[in-house]
């Protein structure tokens, strides 16, 4: 057995990012280089929180593109919205989109129409892109990377 | 005896009760006996936990619905003086989807979709236990193959989980090189289930009939958890190295067997009470299997269960394909649209049993009733978590793998 | 002297004037106080000796006014003004027997401070502790504090005349400059325990808790701040009297270190809105006694020391800040209790928006003092305490060094918790979401003309306390150095060990303080303002952090002290600590209570003849109990 020390840094996982097709424009020039993120779970059936924790996967490395995740709406540049919400998450989701600081937007990923509330219906302010379809963690670092221009 | 559901069926009180292997259902009044999770079951939709404090200077410390720390919607009400959380009561409304009113009227296959949506990362255990439940009531069997391929989507469906439970575990004690090793082999999990079944959640393997055929090939799959399993071994032999990891899970809401069983309470949570039972084991496909079992009944004793689950898990995986390999598979044919009739499936899944009872007309579900481990394992945890003090929240919550999409529906 | 004359005929005057009308009363008070503050401040440099009586060849009664006795005056006249105006509107709200008595009770301090002999000393001395008596019985309930708090006035007042009976035998005289108490033991003895027990010292502060809780708030400006003051100011006369005793250094500087650390401890603890700031009352007049009790150890040691200087001049700052922050805490703190009517510090929250924003301003600026947050007074009269501590490895003798270095660091730990306790206080009655309760509507201008006068007094009495330190003769102390000019910077010895600028800092935090408002003003149109962070929902009443959370962790951790007992049962948890100072007296009450009731059973059985010799043996037994 290695010692602990070794066998942190004697591994590369992470792997080389092809960018997938374009989801949606650029949000803002300030964020090309740093993105702070919140998610918010508003009703899915677990896999996009699963997704969330597979994001941070060294795989993706995410930090390399100036990726990060709060721990606080107060301190993100965009929300990401998982899922469609239930009918007592749509006060929350409110409340969060409110302590949002200026400029932010919100991304919304679906993945499953079964359940839930349409989220068009609630009329979100800043929405930079809404995807339906079910999304892996690939998608949803590629869309990021829309965002911030890169 | 285990009580495992309370619902109306034509205007009567039923029970669903698990006696070791077998399932049924009863009307409660032709029952004696009681049971103390009589009420969390009743009241599993409005809350789950010990109750509310009051006195002079308690407040409710209330976590959620929207946190960093749990990536779930749900609310903790958390009844402390300052540190010592005195009760706990959870409300899992937030998360209400009403999955079980939405299946009801619908054909078996958008019935299936649906109980895959409960929770995704338990989506292979739901969709198995609906289905047996169909199989159950249409009193048909399916062909061995499938039900083989059955067992290596439970197995994986057990390694990423148990993979994601343990990396939360050492996430919450900030071991960040354990960590990241471990969210790289969750992400190993996921894509190794995307080539097993084209789904990362493994939500594609629908039927009655799965063709050995059309699933990824079955020596990648081998050669892929045979290097998780040497790549996990190393980690976790490293893991219990590591003191400032072991401090904080050991000794951490501890659940003792007796208390685990009354309250109904089954997986990796019971077996770390050292009470080896395990649904699987009802199951002969599955062969020379023992329950792991610790005895500690902390949170690490639930990790080290996890932990060792993961190896034996894909030691059964590799068992399995190799039966299949040199079996041959012969399709059956099964008209799901007439099926009538009553039927209970169950299904052991990473963090527990799952339960279905269904009814159905010609087809259509007309009545169902979902038992999902993680009721019992919130109830587990609120009662567990009493005493300790919020920073052990993480390393409590995180032990039992529990979630709200699962307890909820 | 006529504004001396003035001051005392006004008192009278105003204290008659309450039977008729309350508000001029007041004002006739406040007017009576402003006369007092001029004759302390013109007669500072030249003393005045104004013989009332002469009785015989050696026993004469006198008023003097020397430098001691005019910088008490100047103190205690800064927060009677206050508490008088304080009162114009918010004895409206009492009868007019407070206004009486609270003149009357000025008038007796007064005296005190003007007193020359032991006769008139003691005269003043009783004048202020029945009237005290019979203001906090003022407000309904308050019985049996009350009682308490004449039971230990009345000791420290047998311990004065037993302590004056032994000077007069002593040196023939009853005049109080005569007395050279450091001949005898006895005097110096009885003396100083009569005034700590007046001071609040530990363990005499156990009245406080019962008496504090049911007083009215400007009895408790009164009395935690003036009272207290008349004690300072007796051990002031008392020592300098005296050539230093090396013992009474060392026992004033221990008894003083863990009385500031006692009073700090459980002001930490505090759920109560007025015991929290009764025992920092006990928190500061210990740092009081400490700085004293240094300075004679000092002066024992070495006749000629800037150490004990120093620590004398720290004292009085002290005392100085301490009467004018406790006044604006309790006339803040009291406006605030009056008009929501709760007593616990949690259930007072958001006062800046239900009672208003000068009480909540007050309890800030006054809490911050006695947080020693620069450049208000506590801050200037808390470096003080420290550096003489720091100083005091200059004592040749290593017992000497333990004794002091400990005490330091017993005051260090006190000021720390005194902090920890002021946060809290500050936190959760001036700050926060207020709880929507509706403020009882009282008129307040003079409230808060009063509490601007002594928010004022705070912070020009912390940035000027160079000018304070030049005031009281000591120029040696305030130099120029590091590019402050000179004057404006304080330093603790000579050669220079530590310094402080409080007005330059004031300038410093201003011009940043200044720069981050324009900054604001010119963006607040486009600043988002937004509730704060909870998780996606409001707050319920029942969700808010509360005061026994806030200092839970320290009531575990010190249980061994706090005597911490968590209790749950049916649903109902409650964490209780205990003063253990008050084990003591409750094992004498109950004692008392017992021996009563046998006593009833078995002696008082109707006999006539025994039940008057009960009734003899009991007062004399609770006169020496008590």
């Amino acid at each position: 057995m290695k010692s602990w020390a070794l066998f942190g840094i004697t591994r590369k996982l992470t792997e080389k990012f092809d960018k997938s097709d374009k989801d949606t424009k650029q949000l803002n020039r300030i964020f090309k280089n740093s993105l702070h993120i919140y998610p918010i779970d508003v009703g899915n059936s677990g896999d996009l929180n699963l997704e969330m924790m597979a994001l941070s996967a060294p795989q993706y490395n995410i930090h390399r593109f100036g990726i990060f995740f709060t721990d606080s709406p107060r301190h993100a540049d965009i929300l990401m919205v998982l899922g469609r919400p239930t009918k007592a998450m749509i006060e929350p989701l409110k409340e969060t989109i409110n302590q949002l600081p200026e400029p932010f937007g919100i991304v919304v990923f679906e993945n499953s129409q079964l359940t839930g509330i349409d989220i068009e219906t609630l009329k979100l302010p800043n929405v930079v892109a809404h995807i339906k379809e079910e999304v892996d963690a690939k998608r949803i670092l590629s869309v990021l990377l829309d965002i911030m221009g890169k | 005896m285990r009580l495992l559901g309370v619902f109306e069926k034509d205007s009567k009180e039923m029970l669903l009760l698990q006696d070791k292997n077998t399932f049924f259902i009863q009307d409660r009044d032709s029952i004696n006996e009681s049971f103390d999770n009589y009420e969390l079951l009743k009241n599993r939709d409005k809350y789950i936990g010990n109750g509310k404090t009051e006195g002079s200077g308690v407040f409710n410390f209330r976590y959620g619905p929207v946190t960093g720390g749990v990536s779930d919607a749900g609310v903790f009400n958390i009844y402390t003086h300052g540190e010592r959380i005195l009760s706990v009561n959870i409300d899992p409304s937030y998360k209400k989807r009403g999955i079980e009113k939405l299946i009801i009227g619908n054909d078996i296959q958008t019935s299936l979709m649906l109980s895959q949506s409960i929770c995704s990362n338990f989506a292979l255990s739901h969709s198995n236990a609906f289905l047996t439940a169909v199989e159950d009531a249409g009193n048909f069997s399916i062909d061995t193959t499938t039900k083989r391929i059955r067992i290596i989507a439970a197995e994986l469906e057990r390694i990423y989980n148990h993979l994601y439970v343990i990396a939360r575990l050492s996430k919450g004690a900030s071991q960040n090189v354990l960590t990241s090793h471990l969210e790289g082999l969750f992400e190993e999990s996921l894509r190794t289930n995307q080539i097993f079944s084209g789904s990362r959640f493994l939500k594609n393997l629908n039927g009655f009939f799965i063709d050995k055929n059309t699933i990824g090939s079955l020596n990648e799959i081998k050669n892929r958890t045979e290097k998780i399993k040497k790549d996990f071994k190393e980690l976790y032999s490293h893991s219990l190295e590591s003191w400032n990891f072991i401090d904080r899970i050991y000794n951490t809401a501890v659940l003792t067997g007796k208390h685990a069983l009354s309250i109904g309470v089954t997986g990796p949570t019971l077996r770390a009470c050292s009470i080896a039972e395990d649904s699987r084991t009802y199951n002969k496909l599955y062969e020379n299997f023992h329950p792991i079992t610790k005895d500690r009944c902390d949170a690490l004793s639930r990790m080290q269960v996890r932990a060792e689950e993961i190896m034996q898990s894909c030691e059964i995986i590799e068992q399995q394909i190799d039966k299949i390999s040199s079996e041959e598979q012969h399709k059956k044919d099964i008209d799901i649209s007439k099926i009538s009739g009553m039927g209970i499936g169950y299904c052991e899944s990473p963090t527990g049993l799952v339960a279905y009872f269904i009814e159905l007309k010609k087809g259509v579900v007309e009545n169902v009733y979902i038992s999902t481990p993680s009721v019992f394992g919130f109830k587990a945890f609120c009662d567990s978590f009493v005493g300790y003090i919020f920073t052990d929240f993480s390393f409590s919550y995180d032990s039992f793998g529990i979630n709200f999409a699962d307890c909820s529906r | 002297m006529i504004y001396i004359k003035i001051a005392l005929f006004g008192y009278l005057t105003a204290a008659l004037a309450g039977f008729f009308d309350k508000k001029t009363s007041y004002i006739l008070g406040s007017l009576s106080s402003i006369s007092f503050l001029a004759s302390g401040i013109l007669s500072y440099n030249n003393d005045i000796t104004i013989t009332l009586m002469q009785i015989s060849q050696n026993v004469s009664l006198s008023f003097k006014l020397d430098h001691l006795s005019c910088i008490f005056i100047i103190i205690s006249s800064i927060s009677w003004i206050a508490v008088e105006l304080f009162s114009v509107d918010f004895g409206m709200l009492y009868r007019k027997r407070m206004a009486v008595l609270l003149n009357l009770g000025f008038f007796g301090m007064a005296v005190v401070f003007l007193s020359n002999d032991m006769l008139t000393f003691l005269f003043g001395y009783e004048i202020m502790t029945i009237t005290s008596y019979l203001l906090i019985t003022e407000k309904s309930n308050s019985q049996k504090g009350a009682f308490l708090f004449l039971a230990f006035s009345e000791l420290s007042t047998i311990l004065l005349i037993s302590a004056f009976a032994v000077g007069f035998i002593n040196s023939g005289n009853i005049n109080l400059s005569n007395i050279k108490p450091s001949d005898n033991f006895y005097f110096l003895f009885l003396a100083s325990l009569g005034f700590i027990i007046k001071m609040d010292i530990a363990p005499f502060h156990v009245w406080m808790r019962k008496a504090y809780e049911k007083a009215a708030a400007n009895v408790l400006a009164v009395l935690s701040s003036s009272v207290t003051l008349v004690g300072v100011y007796g051990l002031f006369r008392i020592i300098s009297a005296t050539n230093s005793s090396h013992l009474w250094g060392i026992l004033a500087l221990s008894i003083g270190a863990i009385s500031a650390f006692w009073g700090a401890v459980h002001a930490a603890a505090s759920k109560g809105i007025k015991t929290l700031p009764a025992y920092s009352t006990t928190e500061n007049n210990g740092l009081i006694l400490a700085l004293l009790g240094l300075y004679v150890l000092t002066l024992s040691l070495k006749a000629e020391s800037t150490l004990a200087t120093f620590a004398y001049l720290g004292a009085v700052i002290l005392a100085f800040a301490h009467s004018i922050s406790k006044t604006l805490l309790f006339l803040s703190i009291g406006q605030a209790q009056e008009a929501l009517g709760e007593d616990e510090i949690n259930n007072i929250r958001g006062i800046h928006s239900s009672v208003g924003k000068i009480p909540a301003f007050g309890i800030i600026v006054s809490g911050l003092s006695f947080g020693a947050f620069p450049p208000l007074i506590g801050y200037a009269a808390e470096w003080i305490v420290l550096e003489s501590i720091f100083q005091s490895s200059q004592f040749p003798d290593i017992l000497d060094r333990i004794i002091s270095s400990s005490s330091g660091v017993l005051m260090a730990l006190a000021m720390g918790f005194a902090t920890f306790a002021m946060i809290k206080l500050m936190g959760y009655s001036a700050l926060g979401y207020d709880h929507g309760k509706k403020a009882k509507k009282i008129s307040v201008a003079f409230m808060n003309s009063a509490q601007l006068i002594l928010m004022t007094a705070v912070f020009l009495g912390g940035i000027l306390i160079t000018f304070e330190f030049a005031y009281l003769g000591h120029k040696e102390f305030v130099i120029g150095a590091l590019s402050v000019p000179q004057g404006f910077l304080l330093a603790s010895a000579k050669p220079v060990f530590g310094v402080i600028a409080p007005l330059f800092y004031a300038v410093v935090i201003s011009v940043f303080f200044i720069f981050c408002l324009l900054i604001y003003l010119k963006k607040r149109h486009t600043t988002k303002k937004v509730t704060s962070w909870n998780g996606g929902l409001e707050l319920k009443e029942n969700e808010y952090f509360t005061t026994s959370g806030y200092s839970y962790t320290i009531e575990y951790i010190l249980r061994w002290i706090y005597r911490t007992k968590e209790t749950l049962h049916n649903k109902k948890a409650l964490v209780t600590t205990k003063d253990v100072a008050e084990f003591p007296y409750n094992l004498i009450t109950d004692a008392a209570k017992k021996l009563s009731f046998y006593i009833s059973r078995y002696i008082m059985n109707g006999n006539t003849h025994q039940y008057i010799a009960y009734i003899v043996i009991m007062f004399i037994l609770s006169f020496l109990i008590f």
